[in-house]
């Protein structure tokens, strides 16, 4: 006897089954045609060009999760058993289709080896599921929630897969037919009914109720989290799309004019809770999540642009929810500080810190929900281009007595301008870093000059606090001043400043004068390499370095902070417990520098914790915003007698032997 | 509700180093913003109008450039702006200022009209009820709440060591606005592009069909003769060091002089 399969072996009624298929698959279509209308409408407010991401890289990251395997291999492991064991009976349903509707080809040695294959498959989505259903519900791993759906969604899917083995079991244990070994699992399992008879009066019963289970399973596929099997690949897909520059109209509304990418985010997330795990404002117990944040997101789009939302009888249920959720995003808009390391971890690039500067250019351009510190900052950088005092031409002091060109005046006739920063020329502590810089790049022999007394703001922290319209406007008048003075290449203090000058300027020039940008890390880092930098003055001191987040996360720069300070002859350097591109955030970015949260906790504090553990007698930086946190912090966490907070720039110019600042004199231990 | 603001631009200058240039301020490194109060007063109308509809007009006295205070406004909100400007103006006292502002205002068919309590450069608090005055119309001076039902607002008026006592004026009515009656909007650079296009009403002397002689210097009771910063005293001692320390030498300071018992 040939080898093959019998469709609706022993079962009658298949009519019924007919109708019911066509209803879950009515409810499929209806889902996915909700989610393609909504992603289609994103499209047109932004469009996308093709992947920008290798896509080996992409396939890598779908097919084999490999952002998932990242820090926790049982979820990886756990990952890779359900795709591929889902991937294969999906497969396996598809090819049976075909098998019994178009043409006939599961049989003989075919037929048996795709039995024994989706036996395997079976098999990685039971031991995924179980798996699955361990970590959330025995382990311990705390990121995980546990909402209703969480479960049922695993259970419903064990029972349609243990379902199509007793189905099969049934089947094999009545009619016996001589090549059942290789449906092995059915196989195994036939040997528990206890006869032939059995098994055939039992089949119908078996074969209905898996039917309808799984019928039910495919009608709620496109509504549950298993949506993401579609969007988390169009997410990975799309990653490292260039900024758009949206028109800033478009932009109007809270979480409105999403785009496609967005759009996509939303779906592609599974609520997996790597980002709340890293995220530096729900650690430290305050109000806040980035997957609650996306959560609501979600709910926002599809209440404002899905069809089905446009029925009459939803309208009034779509106004209630928009409106609370609407108070919702107010309280949380401005706990986040941009520090990235939430899109680091999360397996779908879909963590949400652009969609969080999109809710907050909302809540700006409304006006009513801002906070009045933030407000003050926004209005001091409006009038006076810096966001600490209501002064114009304040931005010099730090250089008296310092010969500096002013490339305002003068124009192109040293090599780089030096952007010293808002924070950097104003604040006393990090002036240090200014005046360091300035003496090492005397020392050095580099030609630079600054933009004097009146240096134009950058338009970062407008950007982040999503006041579009002042970003803007601070880019072009930044931009028009270096083109008109011919200046291209530029070292910055602050990784902020690198960030925006480097990303988001060009967006905004026409000229597209070819920029060169560096952090002045970077630039120290060169001069090292060039041999014209070197340290001759032994620190025997031992050191931890706090990487910046906009220098490591947001620009990858993690090796050249370090390498300058090995460079340090008797300098040892130790690593806290997050560094590199899993640094823990000082607090201080995202607006947060200016803005007192009522309750908050100190971010900074936790991250001296980490330093102080490490038993290193300095805390080394390279941004003034992570100097001022963490020098804050340093007093009132009770830190003054463990360590000196010292940034990067000031450490050089003392193993360089340059005259100490004044300030530094002061934090030496 | 129809409602007028009266709002006027002013120099910045908490934080500024101030210095006088024949007898005037130097504006050079000075930013020009909304008059504080004028902002409370600005809000409050907006909020009321948001709550129960009606109409927000603003109106300024003032030279070109301080249009700007009425496009901050229309940006919060307000519905309509009218601009008073000409050189005629320059040089009056509040009174002649009301008398002008009142002449534009008369067949306006305000229910409310409000102001800040005074203005920030000049500080005289009077440019307001003098106005009232002008225009015949009960006011209140120093609003912390206002409540506007049929015919009638009911206005909180801040007193002297905490205390507040409530009025209520028949419509319409004129109202000085405190600061912290509520807390103003932020108005965002996209906002005031929005309503770039919006026209505004140019007004000038003749348009009042005041005659020359009753405007500016010539009209006014009180002139302006020169103005100075105020000297460093002699008596100043500034302390130095921490917050504690500081603390320390006040305390002993007023010890020794016996301003503690
Ligand atoms: S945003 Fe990413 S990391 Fe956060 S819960 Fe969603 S999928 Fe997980
Ligand atoms: S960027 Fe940082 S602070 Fe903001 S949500 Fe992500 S992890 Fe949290």
């Amino acid at each position: 006897m040939n080898p093959l399969r019998t469709p609706f072996w022993g079962v009658e009624w298949a009519w019924l089954f007919y109708l019911l298929a066509a209803l879950a698959l009515a409810a499929l279509a209806l889902g996915l045609w909700e989610k393609i209308s909504l992603w289609a409408q994103g499209r047109r407010a932004a469009p996308v060009a093709s992947h920008k991401h290798p896509l080996g890289a992409i396939l890598a990251d779908v097919f084999l999760g490999r952002r998932i395997w990242r820090g926790e291999a049982s979820a990886g492991l756990m990952h890779l058993m359900l795709l591929w064991g889902f991937l294969g009976l999906f497969i396996g349903t598809c090819a049976v289709a075909v098998d019994h509707y178009l043409v006939s080809f599961l049989q003989g040695k075919i037929y048996l080896w795709f039995s024994a294959g989706l036996e395997v498959c079976g098999l990685l989505l039971v031991m995924g599921l179980l798996l699955a259903l361990t970590r959330r519900w025995l382990l311990p791993v705390s990121r995980l929630e546990r909402r209703p759906d969480d479960t049922l969604l695993p259970l419903w899917l064990l029972a349609v897969a243990c379902g199509g083995f007793m189905v099969e079991a049934a089947r094999l244990a009545a009619s016996r037919p001589p090549w059942e070994d290789w449906s092995f699992v059915g196989y195994g399992l036939s040997g528990f009914f206890p006869s032939a008879q059995a098994a055939r009066e039992l089949f119908p019963w078996l074969w209905w109720a898996h039917a309808i289970i799984s019928l039910g399973f495919i009608a709620w596929l496109p509504w549950s989290k298993l949506a993401h099997a579609i969007a988390a690949p169009a997410s990975l897909y799309l990653q490292g799309q260039p900024l758009a520059v949206l028109a800033v109209a478009a932009e109007e509304g809270d979480l409105a004019a999403l785009g496609l990418r967005h759009l996509l985010h939303l779906d592609a997330c599974t609520r997996c809770g790597r980002c709340v795990e890293v995220c530096p404002a729900a650690q430290a117990g305050e109000p806040f999540s980035p997957r609650d944040l996306l959560r609501r997101a979600r709910r926002q789009a599809r209440l404002k642009y899905s069809p089905l939302y446009r029925l009459p009888w939803l309208r009034g249920r779509r106004q209630a929810l928009l409106e609370r959720d609407r108070a919702a995003d107010w309280e949380v808009a401005w706990y986040c500080t941009t520090c990235r390391a939430c899109l680091e971890v999360c397996p779908v690039q879909a963590a949400p810190i652009e969609m969080i500067r999109k809710l907050r250019a909302g809540l700006v351009e409304q006006g009513s929900t801002v906070p009045p510190q933030l407000m003050d900052v926004l209005e001091k950088l409006h009038r006076y281009g810096n966001p600490w005092l209501a002064k114009k031409g304040a931005k010099a002091g730090w250089a008296q007595g310092r010969d500096i060109p002013d490339l305002r005046k003068s124009g192109p006739e040293v090599d780089w301008l030096y952007f010293v920063g808002c924070t950097t020329s104003i604040d006393t502590r990090a002036q240090g870093m200014a005046r360091a810089l300035s003496d090492v790049f005397t020392h050095c022999g580099v030609s630079f000059g600054t933009l004097g007394k009146k240096e134009p703001c950058c338009g970062d922290i407008a950007r982040r606090l999503g006041e579009q319209g002042l970003m803007e406007e601070q880019i072009e008048a930044t931009q028009a001043l270096l083109n008109k003075q011919g200046l291209t290449r530029i070292i910055c203090t602050s990784p902020h400043c690198l960030d925006t000058i480097k990303k988001v300027h060009p967006l905004f020039t026409e000229e597209g004068l070819p920029l060169q940008v560096l952090h002045y890390s970077q630039m120290l880092h060169r001069l090292w390499q060039q041999g014209r930098l070197f340290f001759d003055h032994p620190l025997p001191l031992k050191v931890t370095y706090h990487d910046p987040c906009f220098l490591a996360r947001h620009n990858r720069l993690v090796d050249e902070p370090r390498q300058l300070l090995r460079a340090i002859p008797g300098l040892e350097l130790v690593e806290m417990a997050d560094h590199g591109l899993n640094s823990l955030c000082c607090g201080g970015g995202g607006g947060r520098m200016w803005h007192e949260i009522p309750g908050q906790a100190n971010l900074a504090v936790r991250r001296l914790e980490q330093a102080a553990a490490t038993g290193a007698e300095l805390v080394v930086t390279a941004c003034p915003l992570c100097l001022i946190m963490l020098e804050d912090a340093r007093k009132t966490g009770g830190f003054e007698d463990k360590f000196a907070i010292i940034d990067l720039s000031e450490l050089a110019a003392r193993a360089l032997g340059l005259a100490a600042t004044d300030r530094e004199a002061e934090t030496n231990p | 509700m129809k409602i007028l603001v009266l709002v006027k631009n002013v120099p910045e200058v908490a934080e500024a180093e101030l210095e006088i240039d024949q007898g005037a301020l130097d504006l050079e490194d000075l930013e020009m913003v909304v008059n504080e109060w004028d902002n409370y007063a600005v809000e409050e109308a907006v909020r009321i109008t948001e709550a129960s509809g009606g109409e927000v007009h603003l109106m300024t006295l003032g030279n070109e450039d301080d249009e700007d205070v009425l496009r901050r406004g229309l940006a919060m909100g307000a519905h309509a702006a009218s601009h008073l400007c000409d050189e005629a103006f320059d040089g009056s006292d509040p009174a002649t200022l009301a008398r002008v502002i009142a002449a534009a205002v008369k067949d306006g068919g305000y229910d409310l009209i409000l102001t800040g309590v005074q203005s920030a450069d000049l500080g005289q608090a009077s440019t307001g009820v003098l106005l009232a005055q002008e225009l015949g119309l009960p006011h209140a001076t120093m609003a912390i709440a206002l409540e506007p039902g049929a015919g009638e607002v009911v206005v909180t008026r801040e007193l002297e060591n905490n205390t507040s006592e409530k009025v209520a004026l028949p419509l319409p009515a004129l109202v000085t606005v405190q600061s912290g009656i509520n807390q103003p909007r932020y108005v965002s650079i996209m906002g005031i592009r929005k309503v770039r296009k919006m026209t505004i009403e140019q007004i000038e002397a003749d348009d009042l069909g005041l005659a020359e002689e009753s405007l500016g210097a010539a009209a006014s009771m009180v002139d302006s003769q020169s103005l100075a910063l105020p000297p460093m005293g002699e008596g100043a001692q500034m302390l130095e060091g921490g917050l504690d320390s500081v603390c320390d030498q006040a305390a002993a300071i007023l010890r020794e002089k016996g301003g503690l018992a």
